[in-house]
């Protein structure tokens, strides 16, 4: 599968080892770029995709390897090395000044680069605007980024990147919060920048987008190389498969609900000023609903009032039949709502306790006895019981959790729910970070609980897991659900299209 | 805490491989290093003085003056390592505990002179809870500004460390006050097999504030809070509530220690133990209380108060001056902090 590369590549990895305390993270791990190539690096969490871009970065050393990039060998980057080199990487949240405009964002690092200890916001303006209109966009430059959406903050990103002379272009998940109009928008200009001669790397998990745009593909899994060649070679599947090392069942599984089951959860013209207006939401006992949406649709917000993180304002929640109040997270956990979190490691986790803490940390109050003193005893019955259930693997449950694999430390967070025994349970991106075994797992442990009664709701932008799991699936835009797909129309492309519209 | 509770889980499966239960093992030392550090520590100092100053360190008297000492500093640092587990730390502290013991003195002064001594000492037990009033009362004011109204710890103790202290001293007028319940300077002087009654009281308090994180769910509210707040908050644990029962308790320990001070030396005053707030920071950290919050033990913040005790008697043995003692004290500190980043250097990752 090598390609000999007849152009001189623009960046060259050659036996890239990396370990952190004995794990390799990278094992001798090659990879090229040509000039004027968009490169897709593609891999589960934990494939090494992310310290193979922080070695091109300079923001890791290798413990051997070498790297060439304008012909030039170094055995490690330094941060600044990279950036004179012309690497620049553009992370997820983009890592802009929210306080400052569109000019100076785009301007500051090349005035630092140069060496000018003084900023001077009138050489600003015309750096930004000589980039902007290069580029033929139409971007408001005395815009403070605070403002601006999430595609303009992207493309305020890649100005600053170019302004520093760009070469090598790294984006990490660049299309995760886009609509489908932005993302056309936004490989129109990755065209535009290959045309200039920059070469790009894409870090995505939208495989079939990234796709789209990319010459070639490289494939990483367990710290270990394992494909190179050109897109077109590949389909989803193969890719799927070349990353997880074996055949991933995506196939619908999901089991009869009577539509006279119990209703576990109804929520009638909720409301929050600037989030979301006018959801009606009913999850019978039994059924698991999908809510998605772009990211900023207010499919999260939704959730999170009706676990009580930032409440609604108007309409009412029901749970099992009977109206609850929620106005803060203790009332929705009393209610009988459980909710796993977006954010894994700061809203989900206590990463350096151990497993059986994070998983009891719901549910110690249940377990108060005489004088107030909690049974230990019950207690630690309970949590092996729910740990051995979820399956979770670690040779014991004192082991601190920031050890754990994403995929264990997700069931830790949904053990610490299920020892609520919760009527509701809301998942926040339950597979976000979680390898593709795993993530089929998990969702396998949802179809259970809700076949045992539970009323399941996930939040997801990953459409295959809505497809594979959900009964129903509301798609959430501008804060309302504008559609509601259920039964045959449950389909991938359905909803990929609803989304997007 | 739960820690313990799995550890057993752990042996019960037995069939784990072996390099899991070697690394486990090495887990539990790194959770207990720092109780063991400060045991070795004390040893040592002990070892030492014992060496260079046997007649005078050995002497009953000097042992004495380090039970004595001991208590009101113990029960000081293990309130401001309650704080520390919840994320949060309490300045106010030392006033709280002045602020009991010159309420006890003054009642028991007015009592004494209006209605005579002797109704005044009959008195003792209801002026002792008076004063544990105060500090309940002080801890809940802290409480308040922290849970409720949602100010950065340090900052709200800072402010009504102040305020204490200005009430104080414009209660007394600046001057040290005498007069404390007979009972209670009996307590100071009374011995069980040698040992000193308030030195129980700090073995009381320790028990207390131990069965509280280890077997009730405040205990683990208070150190999820401190772990990290916003997992706890999403975890249905209202800060709130655990705020203001931490900043409580910690006003109950306040005067508690205040009565400590009464019994030691029938007298108070406002700037008493001025060097006392800094001082129990430095044994709460030192005992293994990670300053960012989560992580404590009973154990390691009595260990390291019986340690720096014995150092500071032994300097006295030693006819060191105090502002040598303060500096042993930043040494013993900064070494227990490069320590801990040698050895975390040598094992992390």
């Amino acid at each position: 599968m090598d390609i000999s590369p007849a152009p001189r590549p623009v960046l060259e990895l050659r036996d890239i080892v990396k370990t952190y305390g004995g794990v390799h993270a990278l094992d001798t791990v090659s990879f090229t770029l040509l000039p004027g190539e968009v490169h897709c690096l593609a891999g589960e969490n934990g494939s090494g995709k992310s310290t193979l871009i922080k070695i091109i970065s300079g923001v890791e050393t290798p413990d051997s390897g070498v790297i060439v990039v304008g012909g030039e060998r170094h055995a490690s980057m330094t941060p600044a090395s990279a950036i004179a080199a012309g690497v620049q990487v553009i992370y997820q949240d983009f890592s802009l000044f929210p306080n400052l405009s569109v000019a100076e964002n785009i301007a500051m690092p090349r005035q630092r680069a140069v060496g000018g200890r003084f900023y001077s916001a009138r050489a600003a303006r015309p750096i930004a605007q000589g980039i902007v209109d290069e580029l033929g966009l139409a971007l408001d430059l005395d815009a403070d980024v605070a403002a601006l959406s999430v595609a303009d903050k992207q493309l305020t990103a890649i100005c600053r990147a170019l302004v520093s002379d760009a070469q090598i272009i790294i984006m990490d998940e660049p299309t995760t919060a886009l609509t489908g109009a932005e993302v056309t928008a936004l490989f129109a200009l990755v065209r535009r920048l290959q045309s200039r001669g920059v070469s790009l790397i894409f870090v995505s998990h939208k495989l079939d987008e990234v796709l789209r745009v990319s010459q070639r593909l490289t494939v990483l899994r367990n710290g270990t190389w394992v494909a190179t060649g050109a897109a077109g070679d590949y389909d989803r599947d193969a890719i799927a498969g070349l990353m997880t090392g074996k055949d991933i069942d995506t196939s619908r599984v999901v089991s009869a609900v009577p539509a006279d089951a119990a209703i576990a959860l109804e929520v009638k013209g909720l409301g929050r000023p600037g989030a979301f207006a006018d959801v009606d939401l009913v999850v019978r006992c039994g059924e698991i609903v999908g809510l998605t949406g772009l990211l900023g649709s207010g499919r999260g917000e939704i959730a999170e009032a009706i676990f009580g993180v930032r409440p609604a304002t108007t309409g009412t929640i029901a749970v099992g039949g009977h109206p609850v109040r929620i106005q803060s997270i203790p009332d929705a956990v009393a209610a009988g709502i459980g909710y796993v979190p977006e954010d894994r490691l700061t809203q989900g986790l206590f990463l350096d306790d151990s497993i059986a803490d994070n998983v009891v940390a719901a549910s110690v109050t249940a377990f108060a006895g005489r004088a107030r003193l909690l049974d230990r005893a019950r207690m630690l019955a309970f949590i092996q019981s729910v740990a051995s259930r979820l399956r979770i693997k670690a040779p014991n449950l004192s082991l601190a959790v920031r050890s754990l694999s994403g995929g264990n430390a997700q069931r830790v967070v949904l053990a610490k729910w299920l020892m609520t025994n919760p009527k509701v349970l809301l998942l926040n991106g339950p597979t976000v970070g979680v390898d593709v075994g795993s993530k089929s797992e998990i969702l396998e442990i949802l179809r259970t609980q809700a076949s045992a009664g539970m009323g399941v709701v996930v939040i997801s932008d990953d459409i295959p897991e809505l497809y594979s799991a959900c009964h129903r699936v509301l798609i959430v835009q501008g804060g309302r659900i504008v559609c509601e797909l259920a039964g045959d129309a449950v389909r991938v492309e359905t909803i990929e299209q609803r989304i997007a519209a | 805490m739960m820690n313990r509770i799995a550890e057993a889980d752990g042996m019960r499966r037995g069939g784990a491989e072996r390099r899991d239960v070697l690394t486990d093992f090495v887990r539990k030392i790194h959770v207990n290093r720092s109780v063991g550090q400060m045991a070795a520590l004390l040893v040592a100092a002990f070892a030492i003085f014992t060496i260079l100053r046997p007649a005078v360190f050995l002497g009953s008297y000097n042992l004495q003056v380090i039970a004595l000492a001991a208590p009101e500093i113990g029960i000081l640092a293990i309130a401001m390592m309650v704080t520390m587990l919840s994320g949060g730390i309490d300045l106010s502290v030392v006033s709280i505990a002045n602020a009991s013991a010159i309420t006890i003195s003054m009642t028991y002064t007015a009592v004494s002179s209006r209605a005579g001594v002797e109704l005044a000492n009959s008195l003792a037990l209801p002026l002792v809870l008076l004063g544990l009033v105060v500090g309940v009362a002080a801890g809940a004011i802290n409480g308040l500004l922290i849970a409720k109204v949602g100010i950065t710890p340090i900052l709200a103790t800072l402010g009504t460390m102040q305020l204490f202290n200005g009430l104080e001293l414009v209660v007394t007028g600046g001057r040290t006050l005498y007069g404390a319940p007979a009972g209670l300077s009996t307590l100071g002087t009374t011995t069980f097999l040698g040992v000193p009654a308030i030195f129980l009281i700090l073995v009381v308090v320790a028990v207390a504030i131990g069965v509280l994180l280890d077997r009730i769910s405040l205990g683990f509210r208070i150190r999820y809070q401190g772990a990290n707040a916003e997992a706890s908050r999403f975890s249905g644990i209202s800060s709130t509530r655990t705020l203001l029962a931490t900043y409580t308790i910690v006003g109950l320990l306040g005067g508690i220690a205040g009565v400590v001070f009464l019994s030691r030396n029938p007298s108070a005053s406002a700037d008493y133990g001025a060097s006392y707030t800094l001082l129990v920071i430095v044994i709460a950290v030192l005992g293994g209380t990670n300053p960012y919050g989560g992580r404590a033990t009973v154990l390691g913040v009595v260990l390291a108060t019986l340690c720096l005790q014995v150092v500071a008697s032994g300097f006295t043995a030693m006819r060191l001056s105090s502002q040598q003692y303060a500096m042993a004290q930043g040494v013993i500190l900064i070494g227990a902090m490069v320590l801990d980043y040698l050895r975390g250097r040598g094992s992390s990752r």
